[in-house]
């Protein structure tokens, strides 16, 4: 931008004349240098009757800073290149810089709306370099508040996936609960969204009597509560038609596409971390692994309503984890600086939107030498590609939101 | 451990591995050549008594002396992961074949792995920057590559070598620091 002439002034972003001479379409569709590969010359060049349609970066139902360039015909979308990186944070070069401590508070803003998880998998990877034990009390804690934020995510999703499609009410009544389990954890970890509480060997606090007395009351009335919320979508006719058999995903598809999570299950494959890699107390309790579309795979409805399905489990567990709650400590004894020996570990979890894993490398100083973070949005983000084919501009609220993406584990 | 695994990977890969078959907690791990990758990934694919159906992970690494390409597979045969580490890739020209054709949502990993990496995946169709601007000439993860606080060393010897665009291939000092024995 250049300064205002003869005032030598820096322009003031009020300053209408920016509006003038500014580069208003920073964004241009085309991009303005020569394809550079196959895919990228065969979306930019356009046959007759197509058009490219620009959507975000900045745009309500991108879920964050995504910008996808739609190929249209008329209503219809042909094809989609989405353009990824407006929140790339480089968090692995970072946490290569990083002691391993420090590390736990790097990884939480990745996946911001289930943090817990993208502190889970590095904190476990850890444990397997250094060969700890974790207590048991501590392993019973993990699992009890990771279950309380997926509930907490899978319910905001049922909020915002009714946004997108225009529906105002259903996020009020999410964010009930939500702020719940938010205020309940941040009655142990002091945070709401980026909690910084799992640590290599345990966690940062034992459970409080404050967490306890909300997650008593609160237990007392979340399974009710959640029916009565799912009514307001599950029965409500316009939302049921626009998901119904808009973006069908078959199983072979699903994993060629290396889908995981939710959006693998409700393709009829019953693949869950916590049952195909036990980890923590998983294998001690009872719980089901919810899967939807065996015969011939799942649309958005389905996927909408898979997720549903694990907040019931979830309850389930959390439930267990209550009754089953050994006493101990929620540390084991470690330095305070770790340097593992050299080697290799990777860990997975189950986080909302599917497998989170770590590949650590340690080359026995106090930093990682390698950490890879693999996060399932950024997989299942390839998806809306490929569903989205076909469909009407319209749907691709639908079918992103049914895939539900958090742009800050796809971006890194 | 999977120890029957471990017995069956050896007689079916034997002569593929470039190193021993390791095991560690839930963990199996083999090393091959890269010229093997698609013929071993194929097998491990297709074959019933292996069939790993599910592409967990696909992370490049430096190692400072040489490249990786390090991939995590899933199989309901067995309880472990499966990590196929291809080794050997030279730092200056690393090329490997793409998996692509095996697993269509390996794209966008192979993408990011060459955005930070430079790492070449032949048969990708749409091997393009996915993070970092078109324009973008580093690959910030490779080991010669420092933070904006660590300039001095970094290959351009800018002071905010995030916003520069040289590429190490063509930087006049190239250091690296770190190597490790992975």
């Amino acid at each position: 931008m250049t300064a205002s002439p003869g005032t030598g002034q820096h322009p003031s972003m009020d300053d209408p004349r920016i509006m003038l001479d500014g580069q208003i379409g920073q964004f241009e569709t085309v991009p303005p240098y020569p394809p550079r590969t196959e895919r990228e010359s065969e979306f930019y060049s356009l046959r007759d009757g197509e058009m490219f349609l620009n959507m975000g970066p900045q745009h309500p139902a991108t879920h964050g800073v995504l910008r996808v360039v739609l190929k249209i015909n008329g209503e219809q979308v042909v094809d989609l290149d989405p353009v990824l990186g407006y929140l790339h944070r480089g968090v692995e070069k970072l946490c290569e810089n990083s002691d391993y401590h420090h590390i736990i508070s790097q990884v939480d803003p990745l996946e911001y709306v289930s943090s817990l998880f993208t502190e889970w998998a590095p904190v476990m990877a850890f444990e397997q370099l250094l060969d700890v034990q974790v207590p048991r009390r501590a392993e019973y804690i993990r699992v009890l508040t990771g279950e309380l934020l997926r509930i907490s995510s899978h319910i905001l999703y049922q909020g915002w996936i009714a946004l997108d499609l225009g529906g105002l009410t259903p996020i009020l009544y999410s964010f009930i609960e939500r702020d719940e389990i938010v205020e309940m954890l941040a009655a142990i970890t002091g945070q709401r969204m980026l909690f910084n509480y799992f640590r290599i060997g345990g966690v940062n606090g034992d459970l409080n009597h404050e967490f306890m007395s909300r997650l008593g009351d609160w237990m007392s009335r979340a399974a009710k509560q959640h029916e009565a919320n799912i009514g307001l979508l599950n029965e409500n006719e316009i939302f049921v038609r626009r998901m119904r058999d808009i973006g069908r995903l078959d199983r072979t598809t699903a994993l060629r596409m290396a889908t995981s999570g939710p959006n693998l299950r409700s393709a009829g494959v019953p693949y869950d971390v916590r049952r195909a890699h036990p980890y923590s107390v998983y294998p001690e309790l009872d719980f089901d692994i919810p899967v939807r579309g065996t015969n011939g795979g799942g649309d958005s409805l389905d996927r909408y309503l898979l997720r549903m399905d694990e907040v019931r489990e979830s309850l389930k567990i959390i439930d267990q984890c209550l009754h089953n709650m050994p006493d101990g400590p929620v540390m084991a004894r470690l330095p305070r600086l770790l340097r593992p020996r050299p080697g290799r570990a990777w860990a997975a979890v189950e986080a909302p939107r599917g497998l989170y894993g770590t590949y650590v490398i340690s080359d026995g100083t106090d930093q990682p030498f390698r950490m890879k973070i693999h996060d399932p949005s950024f997989v299942n983000m390839q998806l809306v590609g490929l569903l989205m084919k076909g469909n009407l501009i319209a749907d691709t609220m639908a079918v992103m939101a049914s895939l539900d993406p958090v742009m800050g584990g796809i971006d890194k | 451990m999977d120890r029957p695994l471990r017995t069956r990977l050896e007689t079916r890969f034997a002569d593929k591995l470039t190193g021993p078959v390791r095991q560690r907690h839930d963990q199996t791990e083999i090393r091959i050549g890269p010229g093997d990758l698609i013929e071993v990934m194929t097998a491990l694919h297709d074959e019933p008594e292996l069939c790993f159906e599910l592409l967990a992970d696909l992370a490049g690494v430096d190692t400072g002396d040489h490249m990786q390409v390090v991939y995590h597979v899933w199989s309901a045969t067995t309880p472990d992961w499966l990590r196929v580490i291809a080794d050997g890739l030279p730092r200056d020209n690393p090329r490997i074949p793409s998996l692509t054709g095996l697993w269509p949502g390996a794209e966008w990993m192979e993408r990011e792995t060459y955005d930070m990496f430079g790492i070449i995946f032949e048969g990708n169709r749409d091997l393009r920057r996915i993070y970092m601007p078109p324009d973008y000439a580093s690959f910030p993860l490779r080991k010669d590559f420092y933070l904006p606080d660590d300039a001095a060393r970094s290959p351009g010897g800018g002071v905010r070598h995030m916003e520069q665009t040289v590429a190490p291939v063509q930087a006049t000092e190239r250091v690296v620091r770190r190597t490790v024995k992975a």
